[in-house]
């Protein structure tokens, strides 16, 4: 059930009005774990099984955990990533196509199930709550750890909520304490940046994949790299926003995922702006054990080539997904001894000079992402370079792929005072605008684009 | 009471929105070219007009070999090419097959059989009732009202001094190579064996069902450069095709001199080849009127 399917809208009317009958509101917490359930199994109930043993798995080692910690939480997050590594990372060592996998059935049954939808997520939600609440002594119910992992705005594709924030907002909630319009705010404009931005600039972008590239003017090449840009900061965004809206519904505040990412002067900068709450899981998980920036710059500089390339392995077993990350971590690692200096430059012109400098870097690695064979990407990346030999390219209306990146672009340059104080009125009208305007000009139905991690 | 207002001035907005473009949608109806992005939009853009005007005499069906063969290229009034590139000469004849008056003569494509007919644009052209959206897409209307008002569409006496200027030039030397290479190693590749004999079915079945109803159907090869019409798709498909259909008046003949055509990407024809193959089919089919 997606986030854009009429299904999901009953789905969540449904919820939402039984949550907060009084009757009910001691098994609010239930009532939202038994709606994810739902939510999770609705079309791929075979993976429910295996949700149970994450779940359960981790229950198990949270308790024994308390109880030795030293032995068990390293246990727990072992677990935990032999999952991730199981369905995400088994086609590296054995062949897919194959008829008999491994020649065992039970295993070839398991290496046949299909990625479970949101397993990233989740594990990383797992490895959260058994490191922080394994520091405390009491543990929580068993039905406030299954939420947290299960919460369905979030099951999917994040934000990635640490347990530390997420377990203490359980309690009883009541509808007037509900945030109406700013619920309405941020499903609003998620719907729309998903709807009308991202379904959109996706069927430009759909000349990207291969063999289509091909087919390219070199121009049209490097227009396509900059509104993949725009489109998967919107169908992220997007999800992000519906997931932070939807959980201000249930009573529950979720991390802000972005911050107006395109407007980074710096590699460092652009990491705390984008899919915030994956960096700071990384910070927090990986880069400070590390070590952080404590080991002398030579270890600092390793540690974020480390996270970095994890990172992107994270994304999927792809030499395109490591080499996006360890790019990102080389320019991190370029940029560091610079920084200090570069930010002492007080001009506005070169301010605006390493804005488009990032966010030009940044648009480029994209395309490790979109075109995930390695070798594909490269042969797009060439194709930038030189000048096209295409008898019959195909035609893009450039007016119309501004016309909806448009609302990337104002949302990230528009002068914040203008919406804030001027325009503050109108805010409801812009609101109905998007709303109409999602509805009228959808693009064509495609999954957001983080599904697939 | 704060929150009412927001959320009554936000419907209220999103309501005005939506009733406009419902009237205008209604005034002026979906008559504007919308841009299309993608070649299915193309194909919809062809499909549509086919089932809002009056039918015409002769109809070509096939893949996107025939989608280059443009409509004004001809010289027999009254035709509509029904190709969609990506997609199946059998979605293209089942649409006009559900279609209650049929044209005079079907024409339909063999090149490409492998591809599964597209139930989707089936279904919605073959419905009796109006599948006209009720609202229009606002921005794509913009945008297609600046295209058009940017690029005037040609007259017919314009059209056909450019087409008899591009006849007069010699045919092109791009080096295609690299394309046609991919093609044949593409074509080498894929074998076409199981759904070109479902599709060949098809086509009999449809074929029967539109002669009951008194329309004519030809089937037509447009040609392929030497190496893939070597290659083992082509073989592969010509082989059930003409198997299925040995009857030779179930043929078009498309007589174009071989040396005379192009494939820049090593598939399609390029302009001018495209221009000679249209002669020689209404050459070929001026004959059935």
């Amino acid at each position: 059930m997606t986030f854009t399917s009429w299904q999901f809208g009953i789905f969540v009317a449904v919820v939402f009005g039984v949550y907060y009958l009084p009757a009910l509101r001691a098994l609010q917490v239930q009532l939202l774990v038994v709606a994810s359930l739902f939510f999770y199994s609705y079309g791929q109930p075979e993976l429910l099984p295996l949700l149970a043993v994450a779940v359960f798995g981790t229950y198990l080692f949270l308790i024994l955990a308390l109880r030795n910690r030293s032995i068990w939480l390293p246990m727990g997050i072992a677990f935990n990533l032999a999952l991730l590594a199981f369905f995400k990372y088994k086609f590296l060592f054995v062949d897919a196509t194959s008829s008999a996998l491994v020649g065992e059935a039970p295993i070839d049954f398991l290496l046949r199930l299909p990625l479970p939808i949101g397993i990233s997520f989740f594990v990383f939600h797992n490895i959260s709550l058994l490191v922080d609440l394994t520091k405390q002594k009491d543990a929580p119910s068993f039905a406030s750890v299954f939420l947290y992992i299960i919460f369905f705005p979030q099951l999917v594709s994040g934000p990635i909520t640490r347990a530390g924030m997420f377990i203490p907002q359980m309690g009883p909630k009541f509808l007037s304490d509900v945030q109406y319009v700013d619920a309405a705010r941020w499903i609003l404009i998620g719907y729309f940046f998903k709807l009308y931005v991202a379904n959109n600039l996706n069927e430009m972008t759909f000349y990207m994949s291969f063999p289509l590239y091909e087919t390219l003017q070199t121009q049209d090449r490097w227009l396509l790299v900059f509104l993949y840009s725009y489109q998967i900061y919107a169908d992220f965004f997007g999800y992000s926003a519906i997931a932070i809206g939807l959980g201000m519904l249930f009573g529950y505040r979720l991390p802000i995922n972005f911050n107006l990412p395109y407007t980074s002067k710096s590699f460092s900068e652009f990491w705390t702006r984008w899919h915030m709450s994956l960096s700071s899981w990384l910070r927090t998980y990986l880069y400070i054990p590390l070590g952080g920036n404590q080991k002398g710059i030579t270890r600092t500089y390793l540690n974020l080539m480390i996270v970095m390339g994890l990172g992107g392995l994270w994304h999927g077993a792809g030499l395109s997904y490591l080499m996006w990350g360890t790019l990102h971590g080389l320019l991190l690692v370029m940029e560091r001894p610079l920084l200090g200096r570069l930010q002492s430059i007080d001009s506005t012109v070169f301010k605006t000079a390493q804005m488009c400098f990032v966010f030009l870097c940044v648009s480029m690695l994209w395309i490790f992402f979109k075109l995930p064979h390695f070798d594909q990407a490269i042969g797009y990346l060439t194709g930038m370079f030189v000048p096209s030999t295409s008898p019959n390219p195909p035609k893009l209306f450039y007016n119309l792929a501004l016309l909806y990146s448009l609302p990337v672009i104002i949302q990230h340059f528009a002068p914040r005072a203008l919406f804030e104080r001027r325009l503050r009125g109108t805010e409801p009208f812009l609101y109905g605008a998007m709303a109409a305007l999602m509805y009228l000009e959808a693009g064509p139905e495609t999954a957001f684009i983080y599904f697939q991690f | 009471m704060a929150t009412v207002q927001w959320f009554i001035k936000c419907g209220l907005t999103a309501a005005v929105l939506l009733l406009a473009c419902g009237f205008a949608t209604a005034r002026f109806g979906q008559g504007l070219q919308l841009p299309s992005t993608t070649t299915r939009d193309g194909s919809l853009i062809t499909l549509n007009r086919y089932a809002k005007e009056p039918i015409p005499d002769v109809v070509l069906v096939g893949s996107s070999l025939t989608f280059r063969l443009k409509e004004e290229y001809f010289a027999t009034t009254n035709l509509r090419n029904l190709a969609l590139a990506g997609g199946s000469p059998v979605t293209g004849l089942e649409i006009v097959a559900n279609q209650p008056r049929l044209p005079r003569i079907v024409l339909v494509e063999t090149n490409v059989l492998s591809r599964a007919t597209d139930e989707v644009l089936v279904d919605r052209y073959s419905r009796k009732r109006n599948a006209e959206p009720l609202f229009l897409r606002p921005v794509r209307v913009v945008v297609a009202s600046y295209e058009s008002w940017l690029h005037a569409p040609v007259t017919q006496a314009q059209a056909s001094s450019a087409h008899a200027r591009l006849l007069k030039q010699p045919p092109s030397n791009f080096d295609n190579h690299v394309y046609v290479d991919r093609a044949v190693q593409q074509s080498n590749t894929e074998d076409p064996t199981v759904a070109t004999q479902i599709n060949v079915q098809k086509i009999e079945r449809l074929i029967f069902a539109l002669e009951q109803r008194g329309a004519r159907v030809l089937l037509f090869q447009l040609p392929l450069s030497k190496e893939l019409e070597d290659a083992r798709f082509a073989k592969i498909t010509r082989g059930i095709v003409h198997a299925q259909f040995p009857d030779s008046g179930r043929w078009l003949t498309i007589d174009a001199s071989h040396s005379e055509l192009r494939w820049a990407d090593g598939v399609h024809l390029d302009e001018r080849s495209a221009l000679i193959v249209v002669q020689s089919i209404d050459r070929a089919i001026s004959c059935c009127f």
